[in-house]
């Protein structure tokens, strides 16, 4: 009797163990797989998200030049076919990272997009398209998180060698990990000057050189102080197709006082120009500061060509009962507004781009990625008005 | 014995396992998750070609120092793990016989880049040539003449955005070169006159093409306003079905349900549509039933039923694709359809469908764009897309129920195209 009792305890014991390890391995082929499958419709939809961003417009098409929200989302410049993004409407995102910016005189925030020294981007907050707007208009709201990443493919990089006179610039042109020898360089310098009245005028210096094997150059200018001279400089850099572009700038302030550049309507491309002290007051002495605006249209040819706006001179006061200044520009035209002010015999220029193009501005728009199981990214090269950028599309699911 | 028995179990099991694991093999990660190379590719060419330099550059001497540059714009453009290859074919024609020569190829990596990579193309033209088109006249010898709905006495309804103006001239440079005669009808009156077999302009009524640009809305000539007003005006788009069929027509309607509405700004000054849009008299269901029966030249009868479905979002058919790039009509490929018509009409109404005239792909017996033709003469090309239209869809309709050839001419010396090839690989991981 004991030989088959065991025979059948043996056997039984064999095969719950072997069915418990088919069980597992199954279990694991199956985990694999549905992960498998998650991962591939995220993939998919980061595919699809793509195409609609840079391949569609969106509804109503020129949304990027108007102050209401859109009906469809998309980037696509309307008037351009393939990957060719409105630089209008990627300024109309309320970019992450940048801070936010009370000014008292409108009663409005605005997000500053970060540009850096001597460049301002800010827009206003309740005219921009948030991330959770464009997530419902894309259908995905709740369902994918996504995170949009738009910078220029080419890095120029503009920095001064020389303290003093004669100005001498630095200019370094790369890519992603190799310099760029043998690119075409397009240079204005904007030297605020006076000659007559209160107002400062902009002496114009203009010029094209090519990078050398190490993707640099160097600018000189002996008419101008780079020590005793307020000056902005632009540079396009040109190579094979790819168009990328950098600038400075220098004032000879010696407060902390400058004049603040905030949009104010898309639609009608008002730009409110205030006093910085009604942002941010630094203390005593508070100069009133006498500025001249210029608009400058970026042509096929990468020069910057001046256009005349009305009131583009005047004058802003620091507190209460003092207007602000305001110009308003051409709003259907990518381009440069540079502002140079003076008080005194110190100047100062400051310079925002219409569109974010002209002056090579990045975008980084949507939630954080990190933290997230699985992120699909899928990239595309895009021309921005004339200048080269890539995209950068992070995708992920929201329903691990 | 047990023991035994259960050994063979667990070779069975062993084996199910070895199988299932042999024929359950999930594509490496780097296939499905990888960055689409092939649309950054696409994207990396254009942006490129974007101001012809690199059709510039293509045509250069391969000793050229412009194709380091295009090397390095190359190696900017493309993340740090991805490895190109581009290559340039001179593209020939000798005796029909289409040649390809290896013109040069830069690259960025050593050797074959793999099975794993994938590629785009584009065709470059050197900038001393010159490419023209010569559109066929729909009709051959007996050419049809293309009518355009352009009342300016008519409202539209669901072309939101658009007015029928607006669409009537995009329709006309869209399709005027396919035909010999393109007529605007600038009133419900001139209309009036198609009706009743008046030519305009000394055309050929006879198989012509007959587009509303109003949308949902049908424009009505005031005395067939006085003469059809029956059944809120259904009996006038059932004369408008005999019409069809009596010249041999084409019906065209852009977008949502057909003859939902008629139209006339004077007549109806006081009446609107329902949703407050005046010059417009809400016909209903009624209208679409009344022109089928009329097409199919059976009696009048009312039928105020509702035949269409709302099948979503439709995608184009195979022919819709290829017949896209022919004639370069790029509407979106996926579009919504809430007025699709149903296929039981053809068997009701004697209408039939040919393989090659439909937009969309059919989902579930519902038909979102086809040209539905009469045995008996006249057709009826129905867009049952939800608002606001794409016009270049009807267009595309049009041009895939016709097949006018399009003849491609090219001026200049041989060479003077060259094909691009982009060819990318990513380094690392699988």
């Amino acid at each position: 009797m004991a030989g088959p009792t065991i025979d059948h305890m043996v056997s039984i014991t064999v095969l719950i163990a072997a069915l418990l390890l088919s069980f597992a391995v199954y279990n694991q082929i199956l985990v694999n797989a549905i992960a498998y499958e998650r991962h591939r419709q995220v993939a998919m939809k980061a595919m699809d998200l793509m195409d609609t961003i840079c391949l569609s417009p969106g509804n109503p098409p020129d949304w990027g030049q108007s102050n209401s929200t859109p009906l469809g989302f998309g980037l696509q410049d309307p008037e351009s076919a393939g990957y060719t993004l409105n630089a209008f409407s990627i300024m109309r995102l309320l970019a992450t990272g940048g801070g936010l910016v009370y000014y008292p005189k409108t009663g409005k925030w605005y997000n500053n997009i970060s540009m850096g020294e001597g460049g301002y981007l800010l827009v206003p907050i309740a005219d921009s398209i948030n991330y959770t707007t464009v997530a419902e208009l894309l259908g995905i709201n709740g369902s994918y998180g996504f995170q949009l990443t738009i910078t220029p493919t080419v890095s120029v990089s503009v920095s001064q060698v020389n303290p003093n006179n004669p100005l001498r610039f630095k200019v370094e042109v790369r890519g992603p990990g190799l310099a760029l020898g043998g690119a075409i360089l397009n240079y204005n310098l904007y030297h605020a000057i006076r000659r007559s009245g209160n107002y400062p005028q902009v002496e114009i210096f203009s010029g094209t050189t090519l990078t050398d094997s190490a993707g640099l150059a160097f600018l000189e200018f002996s008419s101008v102080d780079g020590l005793e001279d307020a000056y902005s400089i632009i540079v396009y850099a040109y190579i094979g197709g790819l168009v990328g572009v950098g600038y400075n700038f220098h004032e000879t302030m010696e407060t902390e006082e400058d004049i603040i550049p905030f949009i104010e309507s898309f639609e009608e491309g008002i730009i409110i120009l205030a006093h910085n002290y009604d942002v941010h007051f630094f203390g005593p002495p508070e100069h009133a500061l006498f500025y001249n605006a210029t608009f400058f249209l970026l042509t096929e040819d990468f020069e910057l060509q001046p256009v005349h706006i009305d009131n583009s001179t005047g004058k802003v006061v620091y507190g209460q009962g003092w207007p602000y200044g305001q110009v308003q520009i051409p709003a259907s035209q990518p381009g440069i507004l540079l502002v140079t002010y003076r008080t005194g015999d110190d100047f100062g220029t400051v310079m925002m781009p219409w569109g974010i193009s002209t002056l090579g501005v990045s975008i980084t728009f949507g939630d954080e990625p990190s933290g997230n199981e699985w992120v699909a990214t899928e990239i595309r090269q895009v021309i921005v008005n004339e200048i080269s950028y890539q995209v950068k599309l992070a995708v992920w699911s929201l329903k691990d | 014995m047990r023991t035994i028995e259960v050994l063979f179990v667990i070779i069975i099991i062993l084996g199910a396992f070895m199988i299932t694991t042999y024929f359950a093999v999930l594509p490496s990660p780097r296939q499905i998750f990888g960055t689409n190379l092939r649309e950054l590719a696409v994207s990396a060419l254009q942006t490129l070609d974007a101001n012809y330099d690199l059709s510039a550059i293509v045509f250069t001497d391969a000793s050229d120092s412009v194709w380091g540059a295009l090397q390095k714009a190359l190696s900017a453009s493309l993340p740090p793990n991805i490895v190109f290859n581009l290559t340039v074919f001179n593209i020939t024609s000798s005796g029909g016989v289409v040649t390809y020569h290896l013109v040069n190829s830069i690259s960025n990596a050593e050797g074959d880049l793999g099975v794993g990579s994938e590629s785009a193309s584009c065709l470059v033209t050197s900038s001393e040539v010159t490419f023209g088109i010569t559109p066929e006249k729909i009709g051959g010898e007996n050419p049809r003449t293309l009518y355009i709905l352009n009342c300016n006495d008519a409202n539209g309804w669901w072309i939101t955005g658009y007015t029928a103006q607006t669409l009537a001239s995009d329709l006309h440079n869209l399709l005027s070169p396919y035909f010999q005669t393109t007529i605007l009808v600038n009133t419900t009156s001139q209309l009036g006159l198609l009706l009743d077999g008046t030519p305009l302009a000394g055309e050929d009524l006879e198989g012509a093409v007959v587009i509303n640009t109003c949308g949902e809305a049908v424009p009505i000539p005031s005395g067939y306003a006085d003469q059809y007003s029956q059944d809120s005006y259904a009996r006038y788009c059932y004369v408008l079905g005999q019409r069809v069929n009596q010249y041999n027509w084409t019906w065209v309607s852009i977008v949502g349900y057909p003859l939902y509405y008629v139209t006339n700004t004077a007549k109806f000054a006081g009446s609107q549509n329902t949703w407050g849009i005046y010059g417009m008299v809400h016909v209903g269901a009624g209208g679409l039933n009344a022109f089928l029966r009329g097409i199919d030249n059976k009696g009048y009868s009312y039928d105020g039923s509702w035949i269409t479905g709302s099948p979503g979002v439709v995608q184009f058919s195979s022919y819709a694709f290829d017949l896209s790039n022919y004639y370069g009509l790029y509407p979106s490929p996926y579009q919504t359809a809430t007025r699709a018509l149903p296929n039981w009409i053809m068997s009701t109404y004697h209408l039939s469908v040919r393989p090659s005239d439909y937009v969309f792909d059919p989902v579930s017996g519902w038909i979102a764009g086809a040209t539905f033709s009469h045995q008996g003469g006249g057709a009826l090309t129905a867009i049952g897309l939800t608002r606001i239209p794409d016009i270049r869809v009807s267009a595309l309709a049009l041009l895939m129920y016709y097949r006018p050839n399009i003849y491609r001419t090219e001026f200049g010396a041989s060479g003077a195209s060259r094909l691009v090839i982009l060819q990318l690989a990513q380094q690392g991981g699988t």
